[in-house]
């Protein structure tokens, strides 16, 4: 499988933060969804992938080439980046102006599919962007990078300021983006839907480290709270031994609540001995989160 | 396209195999015939919620068992299936089952008895609502 994006060892040294050291693979033709708090570094990597900061250490590639050495003309022109903030140097060109301008810089810039996304986005761009509300303004910078038909598209919080109903459009638009099999998304969120209706891959970071890469269907099938009847006291140690348990409560009278991060391999091991299973639920994306903060870099 | 297929999110199946048990029951029962072109792997990943990486093992699943055929570059379709295949693929997803229940009577220790009766009991009464 290729990868789309590759780094190795990247480190950045900030007064008050410090990145890395990250080592991450992106693959190529899936959505790969990066989820952490505020600060926690996601800007900062997408800003040294595109060579916009320098590290500190180590070594990236995107697309194939090597970041930071030689014309990297060739595979900027195949990217598409949609920075968390509208860039206030623009405020005073209208939509199509800056269309205008695009469309010199990208070869496979596709007009048709431009005009298409601003009907769908019901987006006027003869507007200057200074005057467009955020979330029009967020659409309209949506299509641009869509309509480059970029082979990897980086994200960075890309429905902040956007309405449900434009929500709904934008997560169905990068479906279809994805469509032809062999593109990529990179993209940083703390929107749980976003992340459960878009991602394939979900990377995990806080305070500039990566705490896991996980399949995302698999890491809702392991992460689940099982409730267990058990009656004495002496259960709770055998409980927290099991393959997989991260956590025991007592969730009431002959009740305990385990928290699993192998749900399969916990249940089997219930059963040999002899505990049978309440009932179990899967757990959310911002609970996963919390568990592999509080064990990870806060412990 | 809209496929009958529901998940359960909090089941101790995995994804994949809920997903496959309900679309090869779609297949074998006849609701999707030969020739239906399914959705591409993207698009029922998106109706679905779930990954990629999931959708593709179970159309690769079915296709080794020669219920789907992908056609490089047109998609996934429901493959010609064998009459006695049909009928071995019918009883199997029914074996499949009923090992399910009797998993799920063992956990909780019933007797061979109890879940005899208790699967008599089924047979009479799904029987007498159709």
């Amino acid at each position: 499988m290729m990868e789309a994006v590759t780094l190795k060892g990247v480190e950045q040294h900030r007064a008050h933060f410090q990145l890395g050291p990250i080592d991450l693979n992106i693959d190529q033709g899936y959505v790969t969804a990066i989820v952490g708090p505020n600060g926690s570094g996601k800007s900062s990597t997408f800003r040294l992938l595109l060579d916009l900061a320098k590290p500190d250490a180590g070594q990236m590639s995107v697309l194939g080439y090597p970041v930071g050495q030689g014309d990297d003309r060739e595979w900027k022109r195949q990217i598409g980046y949609l920075p968390e903030e509208s860039d206030f140097l623009d405020d005073s060109i209208r939509g199509s102006e800056k269309a205008a301008f695009i469309r010199k810089w990208y070869s496979e810039w596709d007009v048709n599919l431009y005009q298409d996304l601003l009907r769908r986005f019901e987006v006027d761009d003869s507007i200057k962007l200074g005057k467009m509300s955020k979330g029009m303004r967020r659409k309209f910078e949506m299509a641009l990078v869509i309509a480059q038909k970029p082979k990897l598209l980086l994200l960075d919080e890309p429905s902040s300021g956007l309405d449900p109903i434009a929500w709904r459009s934008m997560i169905d638009i990068l479906h279809r983006y994805m469509e032809p099999g062999e593109r990529t998304i990179l993209m940083a969120s703390h929107i749980i839907d976003e992340v459960r209706r878009l991602a394939d891959y979900i990377v995990f970071m806080a305070r500039g480290q990566i705490l896991g890469k996980y399949e995302k269907d698999e890491l809702f099938e392991r992460w689940h709270i099982l409730y267990v009847p058990a009656a004495n006291d002496s259960d709770r140690g055998k409980l927290l031994a099991m393959p997989g348990v991260i956590e025991v409560e007592l969730a009431g009278v002959g009740m305990y609540r385990l928290m699993t991060n192998d749900a399969p391999q916990t249940e089997e091991a219930l059963q040999a001995a002899q505990f049978s299973i309440g009932s179990r639920q899967a757990m959310q994306l911002d609970e996963i989160l919390q568990v592999l903060m509080q064990k990870g870099v806060y412990a | 396209m809209w496929l009958p297929i529901h998940l359960n999110e909090n089941s101790a199946e995995p994804m994949y195999h809920q997903i496959e048990v309900q679309l090869r029951a779609l297949i074998v029962s006849g609701q999707l015939t030969e020739g239906t072109l399914l959705p591409s792997i993207r698009e029922l990943a998106q109706i679905l919620k779930c990954s990629v990486i999931t959708v593709r093992r179970v159309y690769q699943d079915l296709e080794t068992e020669g219920l789907l055929r992908t056609r490089q570059g047109t998609g996934t379709f429901v493959a010609s299936v064998q009459q006695e295949d049909l009928g071995r693929q019918r009883t199997a997803s029914v074996i499949e089952a009923v090992e399910a229940a009797v998993d799920a009577g063992m956990r909780v220790q019933l007797t061979r008895r109890e879940m005899e009766q208790i699967v008599a009991r089924v047979i009479d009464e799904r029987w007498k609502e159709s």
